[in-house]
């Protein structure tokens, strides 16, 4: 375990070096590619208005990523309970689902304006999305002895619901809730990008207009940081719900 | 059987034991599943605290006859389940225990037990204290609040078994419960069941592979026949209680197994016949 | 039956849409008819077709490569304990890099290019495959590889004759995720100054307020999803057939 921390460790700073090497010696000029050095001066010396840039996206894709999650579970222990409707609904939600989520970001910023509320929708959207199926996944995918097993105690579909179906599924939609949050962070961007007055993706866009890549690169590193923070945050609590696993 | 036979064997049976009435009563029960006769007019009665043991060969129902009686499963019209007499719906009045232990990996050794109660809408606590104080008969003391994947095959297998007697029902249906012990797991726990029966007297009906299990834990041994699955034999196994290991070995215990054995042979034969066919 | 089960969906859909709109009198702002949007593809035929094929190209570029790279990578992890070690926690910090983000700057290494827009795809797609195929692989019962040893297999035996075939079902699942991660990938890419494709649609339809347009890039992007979301099940159909079910 701490040889693999070790090595892991050992590669990050490799990668480091190396690229630090390359740009040093084949004098790379700053727009191409900058040296990881550069990016943190950059990062440090912008930090206040990266900082606000920053956390208006992680208010946007937080904000989503609660919504669209609750949505998503509901909307998928409500299916999982009718049958009927399941069987009618999900080929559309397949249908709907080939479409990339990012595809929709113009149409949420012409219904919703370019404030936060189309991020928001947009994230939400797309948390909603990988959770449900996800969790829908989970909750069909029970072992029908175990079902068997509690009708015979005199439980009914809440109650199998309840006690085996949702635990089942627990792993599956922490897997979803953990993808989701990378996922939120990149919608969130992607959607300022295209049109916002604040937030990292506007600082990229406003970067590259004024052709300033160590800004750009400087905006990526902070939002790579979020997202990293975002990820651990729910899969520590991954491992705590998931304790069985 | 002839339907006056059958009569005679029911007033034997009464006659034999007047305080045993039938827990279970099956008439003629089939069932069907598109071309497959699985079940064909099974007649089967249990008495109160009888344990009952069920053997065949593979793929002659069983599972079918249990889903049945544990009212997972409808018969097909013409015959009937009678439970104290009444033909009603079985489901939640049955405490069934299927082949695998299915314990759910969240909850702990207690909170498996009391999943039967807490479907019930028994209060928790009280729930809870019950299974801590059965415990001990169930060789799980002090392993309360370990979780299903701490514990061995056999505790496993306890612990469901536990579960199903918290199920206060007084018709348990074991489905092969030590099909995947090893023998010396299997063996003690064979005689663990024994000593916990005698003490919470319930009507067990045992559905097993193994013969010698089948005698030395029943006091009956049904034997089921070759699809479509109907009973083929019924032998009183008039073996004394309480019942020990070195009962495995006496020339009364081979006597029964002997005839048994010619009986499941006859129908395993038809069974892989079809098969091969 | 199967063509049915495809299809209908898509016409159900379709009746929904236009019984929607009729029925709720949704404004055209948010939705507009199902044949008007029909409509304005058909008048533009072969544009919608160009962008169709430039998109699926530079999604589909990405895509195999991605998947190509992860089960290779997946294969190195496998065999190589310390090279999973250092590489692996990369591959995981990798995917917390909004990769949109770098969008304008692989442009600028790579021009306004296929290999641009493929870059991205590639980006997205390389990751879920390395976590599957490797998944699958260290899923593979380790006396079933001790059988094959005893039988004088290779590794490379081994590889083609167990390995893989084990892990296919679980490489495939995230074929079918990386599918629309590639074509997002590739849309995006577009809107780094691309004139054609799917996306350069959506943005010209975004600045020029146009809802029709907007629902018309998004039909072309479903059926570009659709394209290479069908192939892969289609193939996935024929290798993996002894899996009946997810």
């Amino acid at each position: 375990m701490n040889a693999a921390l070790a090595r892991g460790l050992g590669g990050g700073v490799l990668l480091l070096v190396l690229w630090e090497a390359v740009v040093r010696l084949a004098a790379i000029p700053p727009w191409i590619l900058p040296p990881p050095s550069g990016i943190v001066a950059t990062t440090w010396s912008a930090r206040g208005p990266l900082l606000d840039a920053g956390a208006m996206t992680l208010f946007e894709a937080v904000t989503g990523y609660g919504i669209g999650a609750v949505l998503g579970l509901v909307l998928a222990m409500l299916l999982a309970l009718a049958t009927p409707v399941r069987k009618l609904v999900l080929p559309m939600v397949v249908v709907v689902n080939s479409v990339p989520v990012a595809a929709y970001a113009p149409l949420a910023l012409l219904w919703f304006g370019t404030g936060a509320l189309s991020k928001v929708v947009m994230v939400a959207f797309i948390v909603g999305f990988t959770v449900f199926l996800n969790a829908l996944d989970g909750l069909l995918r029970v072992d029908p002895a175990a079902v068997a097993l509690l009708r015979s105690f005199g439980a009914g579909p809440l109650g199998v619901l309840w006690r085996l179906r949702l635990p089942t599924a627990l792993p599956a939609i922490m897997v979803g809730m953990r993808v989701s949050t990378v996922r939120s962070m990149i919608v969130a961007i992607v959607t300022e990008m295209l049109g916002s007055q604040k937030g990292l993706g506007w600082t990229i866009f406003e970067a590259v207009l004024q052709i300033d890549f160590l800004r750009v690169w400087a905006a990526i590193l902070v939002a790579s940081l979020i997202s990293l923070g975002c990820f651990a945050a729910v899969s520590a609590l991954e491992r705590r719900v998931v304790f069985w696993r | 059987m002839t339907d006056a036979a059958d009569q005679l064997d029911q007033l034997l049976t009464v006659g034999e034991a007047p305080a045993a009435r039938a827990k279970l009563q099956l008439n003629g029960v089939s069932r069907r599943f598109g071309a497959v006769q699985a079940l064909a007019k099974v007649d089967l009665g249990i008495a109160e605290g009888e344990f009952v043991t069920l053997i065949g060969p593979s793929g002659c129902g069983k599972s079918t006859l249990f889903n049945i009686v544990a009212g997972l499963l409808e018969a097909d019209t013409g015959g009937e389940v009678l439970l104290d007499g009444a033909a009603t719906s079985l489901l939640g009045k049955v405490a069934f225990m299927p082949q695998r232990d299915l314990l759910l990996p969240w909850r702990n050794v207690l909170d498996n037990a009391i999943l039967a109660a807490e479907v019930e809408g028994r209060p928790k606590r009280a729930a809870r204290e019950t299974a801590r104080a059965m415990a001990a008969d169930f060789g799980l003391k002090g392993f309360e609040d370990h979780y299903p994947q701490q514990l061995s095959g056999g505790m496993r297998q306890r612990v469901a078994l536990m579960r199903t007697f918290m199920f206060d029902r007084d018709l348990m249906l074991l489905d092969e419960p030590f099909g995947a012990l090893d023998a010396l797991t299997r063996a003690m726990m064979q005689r663990w069941l024994l000593d916990i029966w005698s003490r919470y007297r319930r009507t067990i009906l045992f559905i097993t592979h193994d013969i010698d299990e089948a005698i030395f834990l029943g006091d009956r041994v049904v034997v089921m026949s070759a699809r479509p699955g109907s009973i083929k034999l019924e032998r009183r196994v008039e073996l004394p209680r309480p019942r020990d290991p070195a009962l495995l070995t006496t020339p009364a215990f081979n006597a029964i197994k002997r005839e048994l054995l010619d009986a499941v042979e006859e129908e395993s034969m038809k069974t892989f016949a079809a098969g091969a066919a | 039956m199967a063509l049915l089960r495809l299809v209908l969906p898509l016409l159900l859909l379709a009746a929904l849409w236009e019984g929607a709109v009729a029925l709720l009198q949704i404004s055209p702002f948010y939705l507009p008819p199902l044949r008007q949007v029909l409509g304005a593809i058909w008048a533009l035929g072969p544009a919608y077709a160009q962008a169709f094929m430039v998109t699926l190209g530079e999604a589909v570029a990405g895509f195999v490569v991605g998947g190509l790279v992860g089960v290779v990578s997946a294969t190195a992890f496998h065999h190589q304990r310390w090279l999973r070690d250092m590489l692996f926690p990369l591959f995981v910090a990798s995917q917390t890099v909004p990769v949109i983000a770098f969008g304008a700057i692989v442009v600028l290494w790579f021009g306004n290019t296929l290999l641009a827009k493929a870059a991205i795809a590639f980006y997205l797609t390389f990751f879920p495959v390395t976590v599957n195929a490797l998944a699958g692989f260290e899923a593979v019962d380790p006396r079933q590889v001790a059988l094959l040893r005893s039988f004088g297999a290779s590794r490379r035996d081994i590889w083609w004759k167990l390995l893989l075939p084990s892990a296919l079902p679980r490489i495939f699942t995230a074929l079918r995720l990386s599918a629309g991660l590639a074509l997002a990938g590739a849309i995006v890419g577009e809107w780094f100054g691309a004139s054609i494709g799917v996306g350069a649609m959506l943005l010209a339809a975004l600045f020029n307020e146009q809802v029709v347009a907007m629902w018309a890039a998004i039909l072309t992007a479903a059926a570009v999803g659709g394209a290479i979301f069908g192939v892969v099940a289609l193939v996935e159909a024929r290798l993996v057939f002894w899996r009946d079910e997810l």
